[in-house]
């Protein structure tokens, strides 16, 4: 029979690894053994990314599109807020709907993320409790997937940059490492919510306030040089500040980056990404018990 | 070659406390007050030792509650132990629910690959194993279609038979074949004995003790979290009957609710055979006798009895009613019994918890004179041969036609044979 003499073969074949379990601890080398084994299960991270995109465009009319419909419509109510009823002090040429939209696209792809990935354990409570696999990968493939709509949303502001006349600098190409500095940012973000979501429901409740409040501290209805200058390095703690105006900077501005601005940012997010991964791994083994 | 280890393994749950009449209080004065007290300490697992050779199956058996879905639990490494070492030699694939991970919007073919990779395939061993998954699950025709539109017993079948197509040096199976039909658990039942026979180590937790007979090679007996009784499957199970049989009628768990108004108290429960010996183990098809022994302290008019039978998920599998054939009863005081009988017993083989209730007969759903909550358990074997889903009895005969008249059987002779001159 085929199936006893292939389970024969792999019997020779693969080595087994052995597994000790025991009562969860702190160490280094666990961090280590913790990466390899997210590596190992990659597959199913890609397979859950592919999944949620399936899933959140399957049995809508307007499909991908809704992944532009939010910031489109967001810039269009700011444009009609900030230029018509309240003025915003703007100081480049760059038309108001373009300055939005490019902060707009990456916001967006900022707050939806946090939010699906703070719930991302608590949501799938039926496989945490039933399945073993590195429960980090719940919110990494809100992430991956939250890439995915950015990089739909994107190509609308290429169009409105034609529209509208503004050119195209090569500064552009600073957008990439731009948007990796906020994808660790976000992820360290949605490692310590997602876990802290497990014990204290909380958690979910108060994230759209403070990411509204968190909108508005940030550059993105206005530019960072309209903050007064006695706050500014304080204003910049926030990493998202450094991201928003620096993405806008090189897209639509077609001005080289602050390296300055930018560099807080950086640092920031990867001082706090490795102390994001060991929180998370730390309170994991209880995940189960908890939920 | 040991697959399997368990060194003195301990789990502890701590279960916060909130104050008395927490209710009238909010959760965040609540949450407050709780850290102040000590919180409630848990043991399911305590000290539990043993291992587990290579190509072994071991059956882990108890109550609910005694511990066998944690100890599997810290096995597929979904919750850590307390205390102890967990030494595992291989890949390990765990079953603790069947189609835990499929997604309802997402269809069999994504569902296929959704749930191997959570289980620990590469999307190449997958695609490898689609054609074997499909065709063992039996739902060919549905492959593209979304698993919300599925049958239940669908379900049941693709998320078996990804897990059994695995391949994996450990199985972990919980309670498995709870689910699905008849045919498809003795299909189940092959494919775990296939996978055994080629060397892979299997740990079994299951209610039906038949099955646990018939697979498994070496069985515990856990109860309160700890090793009672280890060693071959016919003897632990046979422990296993004893120690559940002995205690007649444990503290049942209803009896300090308020809704019980306590005139009749139920005193003994015992379920006898066909010449009136007490037994806990019956055959399909089998004569049973179920006897309520209770004591009246008033009398009480219009009462009826209850026997419910049910798995231990509490589903109710068999209701005896006594107001169903009879009229209610006038209960005098002083001690009676109630006897309900059998002539062929209906149940198929397995482990059934009774429940039994003395209430009024108009009374609101809820109150009740007494009621005792898995007072007894009854293991049924296979007795009457059968297959589908119960056994109905019946009886067969040959009904001889009434009066055999020789003119009918004249005309048939006549109408078989071509009529002339018509």
């Amino acid at each position: 029979m085929s199936i006893s003499s292939q389970t024969a073969d792999s019997f020779e074949a693969h080595p087994r690894k052995t597994k000790v379990i025991r009562a969860p601890s702190f160490s280094p080398v666990r961090i280590q053994a913790d990466i390899a084994e997210l590596y190992q299960y990659r597959d199913l991270l890609l397979t859950l990314t592919a999944h949620r995109v399936k899933v959140r465009y399957k049995q809508s009319i307007l499909g991908v599109a809704w992944a532009i419909v939010q910031p489109f419509s967001l810039m269009l109510i700011y444009t009609l807020i900030f230029t018509y009823i309240a003025r915003v002090p703007m100081t480049g040429t760059t038309p108001y709907p373009i300055v939005l939209y490019s902060a707009l696209l990456i916001w967006t792809f900022f707050s939806t993320a946090l939010t699906s990935a703070t719930n991302g354990l608590v949501s799938h409570t039926h496989l945490v409790t039933k399945v073993y696999f590195p429960r980090e990968i719940l919110p990494l493939s809100y992430v991956l997937a939250g890439l995915f709509d950015l990089l739909i949303a994107s190509p609308i502001l290429i169009g409105l940059m034609i529209y509208y006349g503004v050119p195209i600098s090569i500064y552009a190409l600073y957008a990439i490492p731009i948007a990796l500095i906020l994808t660790v940012v976000l992820t360290s973000a949605s490692l310590v919510l997602s876990a802290a979501q497990v014990h204290f429901r909380d958690i979910g409740m108060a994230l759209p306030l403070v990411l509204q409040i968190w909108m508005f501290a940030s550059p993105v209805v206005y530019p960072i040089s309209a903050v007064p200058e006695r706050f500014r390095a304080w204003y910049l703690l926030n990493p998202m500040a450094g991201i928003v105006e620096n993405f806008r900077r090189v897209l639509v501005e077609a001005a080289p980056p602050n390296f300055a601005e930018l560099g807080v940012s950086a640092l920031i997010a990867v001082v706090f990404l490795p102390i994001a991964y060991i929180i998370f791994k730390h309170t994991e083994a209880k995940i189960a018990d908890v939920i | 070659m040991i697959d399997l280890k368990f060194a003195n393994v301990s789990k502890r749950y701590r279960i916060r406390q909130g104050p008395e009449g927490a209710t009238s209080e909010n959760r965040l004065t609540r949450t407050l007050k709780g850290l102040w007290k000590p919180r409630k300490e848990f043991w399911a697992v305590r000290d539990v030792s043993f291992e587990v050779e290579r190509g072994e199956a071991l059956g882990i058996i108890g109550h609910n509650g005694a511990g066998k879905s944690t100890i599997l639990k810290m096995l597929a490494n979904i919750t850590p132990p307390t205390s102890g070492e967990i030494v595992i030699n291989g890949r390990l694939s765990a079953l603790i629910e069947v189609g835990s991970g499929f997604h309802p919007e997402l269809t069999g073919r994504e569902n296929i690959f959704l749930n191997g990779s959570i289980l620990g395939m590469t999307r190449r061993e997958i695609s490898a194993k689609f054609d074997r998954i499909v065709e063992f699950a039996g739902i060919q025709q549905f492959v593209d279609t979304p698993v919300k539109r599925y049958s239940s017993g669908m379900y049941v079948r693709l998320g078996f038979s990804i897990a059994a197509h695995l391949d994996p040096d450990i199985l972990l199976l919980d309670e498995v074949l709870a689910v699905g039909d008849t045919a498809f658990q003795t299909k189940c039942l092959k494919r775990i004995t296939q996978l055994k026979e080629s060397g892979t180590t299997i740990v079994f937790i299951s209610h039906d003790l038949g099955a646990v007979e018939r697979v498994c090679t070496r069985s515990i007996l856990l109860e309160h979290g700890e090793i009672q009784a280890m060693g071959p499957p016919d003897e632990v199970i046979a422990e296993y009957q004893a120690r559940a049989g002995s205690t007649s009628l444990p503290p049942p768990l209803l009896k300090t609710s308020s809704l019980l108004s306590n005139e009749i108290e139920i005193t003994s429960f015992t379920f006898r055979d066909g010449d009136g010996n007490e037994m806990s183990l019956a055959r399909t098809g089998d004569r049973l006798t179920a006897r309520i022994e209770y004591h009246c302290e008033a009398p009480v008019a219009d009462v009826v009895f209850e026997i419910i039978f049910h798995t231990m998920d509490e589903e109710v599998i068999c209701h005896f009613l006594s107001a169903s054939d009879r009229p209610a009863e006038d209960i005098p005081e002083g001690a009676g019994m109630i006897e309900v009988h059998c002539d062929e017993l209906g149940l198929f083989p397995g482990m059934y918890y009774v429940d039994v209730i003395v209430r009024r007969a108009d009374a609101q759903p809820g109150f009740r004179i007494d009621s005792r909550h898995r007072c007894k358990n009854l293991r049924v074997d296979p007795g009457k041969q059968l297959r589908g889903l119960f056994y109905s009895p019946h009886r067969w005969d040959q009904p001889k036609p009434i009066v055999p008249s020789p003119t009918l059987v004249a005309d048939a002779g006549v109408a078989s044979e071509p009529k002339v001159g018509i």
